[in-house]
């Protein structure tokens, strides 16, 4: 969860989605490998945007200030498997949209399983985010506090677009992946 | 003696109609909606034709699965073919993925039965 545009997302599983379609396997230049296992830098700037912003709400005093310190708690973990094994796959998704798929791609293919294997407990993080938000939101409203109770909003819906377009676009880069390269063994 | 407002004793009225006569004696809209404010407010609107991250639940009883136009649902709360009705209501709210696995609502449930109760009685007057 971040606070990034879902337009990105829906781009990402586009390119994802119309590579599926057609043609052959393009063997691109090799990854490079300084590359491997970051995340996009996009998504980067937007975590550690999202993280000061909850620094600055929990050291708010009173209940705007404790519930955002739970939020901080969850977002903290979630974070730290995104960076896992979550997010670095997407990294591939400029190379994939153009058609190429390199053997030095695989090690992706461990982390789009482990999503999916994963999903059900990703739900349930996202579950426990939205409800600390809420809880947040409430929080804001009640001490009138628009700053909070924008970023709680805003926070919920990034987290729905996880669930609704960055994990499916993981699942597809992960049948991308399992299919060109096994085929091309 | 109690004093129960208007709205309670109409909500009540239409629980016991739907079959929920046990519940329908301990629910209170009036604290329905703050579990509604606590719980629910940050994905839906109880606010008619205005879909947030969840879609509005203005007019959600007596409403299909998946209904609601303009908002684009899971395909499995499209594909679940239910009617929203207090019984429904009471056993997806203890657990949304229990009884819809796949629905994206992101959101454990509400475990205690008179709070459940009560939102259920408040979900009703949005009509």
């Amino acid at each position: 969860m971040y606070l990034r545009s879902s337009k990105f997302f829906a781009a990402a599983a586009l390119a994802a989605a119309s590579w599926m379609l057609p043609a052959g396997l393009a063997m691109a230049q090799p990854t490079p490998a300084a590359e491997r296992h970051l995340i996009p830098q996009s998504l980067r700037i937007s975590q550690i945007e999202t993280t000061e912003q909850l620094a600055i709400l929990a050291k708010k005093k009173g209940p705007v200030g404790a519930a955002a310190a739970r939020v901080q708690s969850l977002y903290s973990a979630h974070i730290v498997r995104e960076r896992e094994f979550i997010l670095p796959p997407l990294t591939l998704l400029p190379l994939l949209a153009d058609g190429k798929v390199t053997p030095d791609m695989a090690w992706a293919m461990a982390m789009t399983d482990r999503v999916k294997a994963e999903r059900e407990e990703i739900f349930n993080e996202h579950t426990r985010i939205t409800e600390a938000l809420n809880r947040l939101v409430v929080a804001a409203a009640e001490a009138r506090d628009n700053t909070a109770k924008e970023f709680a909003e805003s926070a919920a819906a990034d987290s729905l677009n996880d669930l609704e377009v960055l994990e499916p676009t993981l699942m597809l880069i992960g049948d991308i992946l399992h299919s060109k390269l096994s085929a091309a063994h | 003696m109690a004093k129960y407002s208007a709205r309670t004793v109409a909500v009540c009225g239409f629980l016991l109609v739907s079959g929920f006569g046990s519940v329908a004696m301990a629910a209170d809209a009036g604290a329905g909606k703050s579990v509604f404010q606590g719980s629910c407010s940050i994905c839906h609107s109880a606010q008619p034709g205005q879909d947030k991250i969840g879609p509005t639940l203005f007019g959600l009883v007596g409403r299909k699965t998946g209904a609601e136009p303009g908002y684009n649902y899971s395909p499995a709360n499209q594909g679940a073919n239910l009617t929203w009705d207090v019984a429904t209501l009471d056993k997806y709210l203890q657990g949304p993925r229990a009884m819809i696995p796949g629905t994206k609502m992101t959101f454990a449930g509400v475990k205690d039965d008179e709070k459940r109760a009560n939102l259920i009685a408040y979900l009703a007057t949005l009509k």
